[in-house]
């Protein structure tokens, strides 16, 4: 009972979380360009959520993210919600499989997933067929936005972070290290 | 228990991309008037009032970090706009005789009265922006309970903003200049020949000017102006003489010539705009040649705003 209260508290925060982040993004975010392109904070939302909440949320919350974008924006229905479905899915089996701890990580993550979104939207384009001839600096802007977004990252990871506190799982692995650690099991001193 | 959680992962996923390819089959497939667009343009009557609280409430945070990056191109653009100043200033005493003879021709045609009140210009403000490189497009708070229509012209004081692409009750999506759907019929200044600009995709600074004649010549600075025809059966009718920007570069092509164009209005930083809902049918066709003036408050008197006077002399600044 108490599982299921939790796992509802954390997705009615990924759903605010998400629809704030949306909203917040296309209102204001995306008319201040930096260096010539848009910090663009829903591939690093979904990035992050999937990062802390694992590949099935992830993927979830990568699909509703996308469609509502696309929806509130008028764009090709789909294109976004595929797009941020695999990189929530992706980043939760990161956490899955690698937990990573190190403090770079959300820049990385955070990169990465801002690559995979410019890069995989440009092949999608490609793809369904583009009528206007495409420029060189197509290039630039996405190498831009991906620096832009990285930096971006950061703030937006303390952001996530801090909203789902409290309502996440608490993961058996990380439990288990945590108490390896206390007891002297892993410790680098226990084992000198 | 490991198994079935490790199946249900990867069914949410599978479902997921699926159900994703079959909202980017289904509505890439369908005309714009299907029910996946008509299930987009209900969600905007329903979002429209949120986006437009939104942008209300976080219009001291965009113009906070607007401030910066306009400070920093501050001083570089005073430079810049002081030698321009000195240079219209003289380029504007010169054609005092030109634009006199100029008026009395548009007042014999009964243009001179037409501004741009006669398209019927509907005010709105920009409430959203999308952040995507392939998707140029803002959303604004007039819809069809306004009279805005879809192909509708969309300017600003600068120039060619773009055309409606999608039309809610009380929201719009414009589709701007340097959306890679655009295609707008222009020629360069006071020449006759004319051409289609349309966007470079990736370079939100560059539009590109195609299909003149091989022996067209422009020189770097002059104005690119709306002819006023179609290029296409579909597309909106824009009135002619409105500045889309100005030559930057000239290419040669095997057969035709292009012109590099750098858009006048500033794309990025979009507040009003103005949405002529009378730009469609045969007025404008008529009026072929002449020249509107920019949206009211930009020019004290017909026919005298900035643009217009740019336009007409097709000189660069």
């Amino acid at each position: 009972m108490s599982s299921q209260n939790s796992s509802s508290a954390l997705l009615l925060r990924v759903a605010v979380l998400g629809v704030a982040v949306v909203f917040f993004q296309i209102g204001a975010v995306s008319e201040v360009p930096v260096f010539g392109v848009n910090v663009d904070l829903s591939p690093l939302l979904v990035a992050f959520v999937g990062l802390l909440c694992g590949s099935t949320i992830g993927a979830v919350n990568g699909f509703a993210v996308g469609l509502l974008v696309d929806l509130a924006l008028l764009q090709t229905l789909g294109v976004t919600s595929l797009i941020f479905t695999l990189i929530g899915y992706w980043c939760g089996r990161l956490r899955e499989l690698r937990d990573p701890q190190a403090a770079l990580t959300p820049l990385l993550v955070g990169a990465g997933a801002s690559a995979v979104s410019l890069v995989g939207y440009s092949l999608m384009e490609f793809m369904l067929g583009v009528d206007a001839p495409v420029s060189l600096e197509l290039l630039r802007q996405i190498v831009v936005g991906v620096v832009v977004n990285t930096i971006a990252a950061l703030p937006m990871w303390a952001i996530v972070r801090r909203s789902l506190e409290g309502a996440l799982p608490e993961d058996p692995r990380r439990r288990r290290r945590r108490r390896a650690y206390t007891t002297g099991g892993l410790s680098p001193l226990s084992r000198s | 228990m490991y198994d079935k959680t490790v199946r249900r992962r990867r069914a949410v996923l599978i479902l997921l991309v699926v159900l994703s390819l079959l909202l980017l089959t289904a509505y890439f497939g369908e005309a714009p008037g299907g029910r996946l667009h008509g299930v987009q343009r209900a969600f905007l009557s329903v979002v429209s009032p949120i986006q437009d609280g939104a942008n209300k409430a976080l219009k001291p945070v965009r113009d906070l970090f607007g401030s910066i990056g306009e400070t920093l191109d501050a001083k570089s653009q005073r430079d810049q706009l002081r030698k321009q100043n000195a240079r219209l200033r003289a380029e504007l005493v010169a054609d005092q005789a030109e634009k006199r003879s100029y008026r009395q021709l548009l007042a014999l045609y009964h243009v001179d009265q037409l501004g741009v009140g006669e398209y019927r210009p509907v005010t709105a403000t920009v409430v959203a922006k999308s952040p995507n490189i392939w998707y140029s497009t803002v959303t604004i708070d007039k819809g069809e309970a306004a009279g805005v229509h879809v192909n509708d012209p969309v300017v600003n004081s600068e120039g060619l903003v773009g055309k409606v692409a999608q039309v809610a009750s009380d929201a719009a999506q414009v589709d701007l200049i340097t959306d890679s759907t655009m295609g707008v019929s222009a020629r360069i200044g006071t020449s006759r020949t004319t051409g289609i600009v349309q966007p470079k995709v990736g370079d939100p600074n560059d539009l590109l000017l195609q299909y003149l004649p091989a022996n067209t010549q422009a020189q770097n600075g002059e104005y690119v102006v709306t002819s006023g025809t179609v290029s296409s059966g579909d597309e909106s009718l824009y009135p002619p003489g409105i500045v889309i920007g100005q030559v930057s570069s000239m290419n040669e092509e095997t057969g035709y010539t292009s012109v590099n164009v750098h858009p006048t209005a500033n794309l990025h930083n979009l507040d009003i705009v103005q949405v002529l809902t009378a730009a469609r049918g045969s007025r404008a066709a008529n009026l072929a040649g002449a020249l509107i003036a920019l949206p009211p408050g930009q020019g004290s008197s017909a026919g005298s705003s900035p643009a217009e006077q740019l336009a007409s002399t097709g000189a660069g600044g």
